[in-house]
């Protein structure tokens, strides 16, 4: 493993996008990234550009205007990459998606455009999921660097 | 002088405690979390020897994300955590109180299919004297005999009584169907609008 590879696992980048739903898991995401939860002690930093990240953090269920920008976004996102999914509408779709998708306005949950990595469980779940999440995203960018 | 104390008070604030919470907790070692709230709702979890399968859980849930499916002579009582809610509805519905929920949050898994994320019970299936299809849970339809022994009136428990026990093992059609041949119907306590 060279030196490029070591770091970035110690310091995976961020990225926050929030597909659609009622902002309670951002809320809770943006209390693990802030101090009183603070995830920036396992070197994660929130960045503002999905060029810049490594790991990309969806909360919400998509609805269908948005599933260009969640493609686009998980493809401008460098390899390897890791997708944590954060509540339970970006785990199964929760309330807002029926087994029979025929709802005019909402896909479901993201696993079915991207492929999710870790799935964090909750509605909301406390900031300290949420890390719990983030920590076993990072194991999964190290083996998936380590193989590269 | 005042402002002195300002200072003072700026200085010595770097020094007290960072307002930042220790993962996994360093407070005690029995506690993983340095604040759990109290009332907090996390998985829910089912005793799966009080669980009888009435499916009062599945009627109540808001998310579908409990859901009951029979196979082979087999009923199975699952709620998906990725659509659950955590709202408890199915605690309150619960007539056996089999569903408590935790305070436990930490289930993020890999995977959609690993077994961390769903909370399964098995029953058993009682299957029809009559026909030999499976149509309730052996635990339900003891505890819809205790239930109605305890709450029937004392003029028609005897006649109920035996009559239940007459009909006992046979599926829903099969009791309809064969109600006159076991002398069940409902037209021998018309002599009770009389009193």
């Amino acid at each position: 493993m060279g030196i490029i590879d070591k770091s970035r696992i110690y310091s995976p980048w961020l990225y926050h996008l929030h597909c659609g739903g009622c902002n309670g898991c951002d809320i809770e995401t943006l209390a693990a990234l802030a101090p009183r939860f603070d995830v920036e002690r396992f070197g994660i930093q929130l960045v503002p550009s999905p060029r810049h990240a490594d790991i990309l953090l969806t909360t919400g269920c998509v609805p269908k205007q948005f599933i260009p920008m969640v493609k686009r976004i998980y493809e401008q996102v460098p390899e390897p990459k890791v997708v944590v999914a954060v509540g339970s509408c970006a785990c199964g779709g929760s309330l807002f998606y029926d087994d029979a998708p025929d709802n005019y306005a909402i896909l479901g949950h993201p696993d079915l455009l991207i492929p999710v990595d870790v799935y964090v469980p909750g509605c909301a779940p406390k900031p300290e999921a949420v890390i719990n999440g983030v920590v076993q995203g990072i194991l999964k960018l190290a083996e998936k660097r380590t193989k590269k | 002088m005042s402002t002195e104390i300002k200072i003072l008070k700026q200085v010595l604030s770097k020094y007290s405690k960072p307002m930042t919470l220790t993962y996994p907790s360093t407070v005690a070692p029995d506690r993983r979390y340095s604040q759990i709230p109290e009332g907090l709702r996390g998985i829910p979890e089912r005793d799966n020897d009080k669980c009888i399968g009435c499916r009062a859980c599945y009627f109540v849930c808001s998310g579908r994300a409990t859901s009951i499916y029979d196979k082979d002579a087999k009923r199975t009582v699952e709620i998906f955590l990725f659509r659950c809610t955590f709202c408890a509805h199915c605690q309150e519905a619960c007539p056996e109180e089999a569903i408590k929920m935790t305070n436990k949050f930490e289930i993020a898994v890999p995977d959609r299919e690993d077994p961390a994320a769903r909370v399964l019970t098995d029953l058993e299936l009682l299957k029809c004297k009559n026909c030999g299809t499976p149509f309730v849970t052996k635990k339900l339809a003891d505890r819809t005999y205790e239930r109605l022994m305890e709450k029937i009136d004392p003029i028609v428990k005897e006649t109920v009584s035996t009559d239940y026990k007459k009909l006992d093992g046979y599926c829903p059609d099969c009791k309809r169907a064969y109600g006159v041949d076991f002398d069940t119907h409902t037209k021998k306590y018309v002599w009770l609008e009389g009193i």
